[in-house]
């Protein structure tokens, strides 16, 4: 009976963090920030969870501690690789935005950074963007801004 | 099986409430405004997912749930490395 309450208890304890998460990932601001709010989701939510079950279940408490350390070994690496990426296209859409092309559009939310392969690649676009611009005449260049 | 009615009442509600937590977590990933956004969203969706089966196997009572949880994990490890590397990479390998 008592290992049932304290199942039950942490059952919930993993309910609130997993529905705690979720609530981050919707409403936080930022791309870093909702990484944050869904890392509490693999941690103590899914912990929560797995607690309550191995309490509840004795019988599979070495598959459920199995899966636990497994979570724990992996999912710190995974947000790992997608907090670089945030921290790569960052980087990809200020050089964007610092090298004043017309390939960088006014909202940078928007820019498909997966079609802008690498840094070269960024620096040969700009490279092709200049030489087009250095052989326009400046009457012709106006009439391509407006088209 | 669990016997006790308070302990299936209690898995039956919280199953309930990780089901519904789904809904959420897939706004975001329509949403998201950027690539990296829906990639972490559908990696918490799998992770709730896991939550879910582990659920499913103290309802069901069997070890097999646990094991496909297992399965489950280390495929969405693989998955969100290999494209959030083709994010920040433009290739896989």
């Amino acid at each position: 009976m008592l290992l049932e309450l304290l199942g039950v208890a942490a059952l919930l304890f993993g309910l609130f963090f997993c529905a705690v998460g979720v609530l981050g990932v919707v409403r936080m601001p930022d791309s870093l920030t909702r990484l944050h709010a869904s890392g509490k989701v693999a941690t103590l939510g899914l912990f929560g969870l797995l607690t309550g079950a191995a309490l509840l279940m004795p019988s599979v408490w070495l598959r459920l501690l199995a899966l636990g350390l497994f979570v724990l070994l992996t999912s710190p690496v995974a947000t790992h690789a997608i907090a670089a990426s945030v921290h790569r296209r960052r980087e990809i859409v200020g050089e964007l935005a610092e090298s004043d092309s017309p390939v960088a559009p006014a909202d940078m939310t928007a820019v498909d950074v997966t079609a802008v392969l690498s840094r070269s690649r960024i620096q040969d676009i700009i490279e092709a963007q200049e030489r087009a611009r250095r052989h326009q005449r400046p009457d012709e260049r106006r009439t391509n801004d407006s088209p | 099986m669990i016997d006790s009615a308070l302990a299936q009442a209690a898995i039956q509600l919280i199953l309930l409430g990780l089901v519904s937590l789904l809904i959420p977590a897939s706004y975001r990933v329509i949403v998201g405004p950027t690539l990296p956004d829906r990639l972490q969203a559908v990696d918490l969706i799998t992770t709730l997912l896991i939550g879910i089966i582990v659920m499913l196997a103290l309802v069901e009572g069997t070890q097999n749930f646990v094991d496909m949880a297992i399965a489950l994990a280390a495929f969405a490890f693989i998955g969100t490395i290999s494209i959030a590397r083709y994010i920040s990479e433009g290739r896989v390998f």
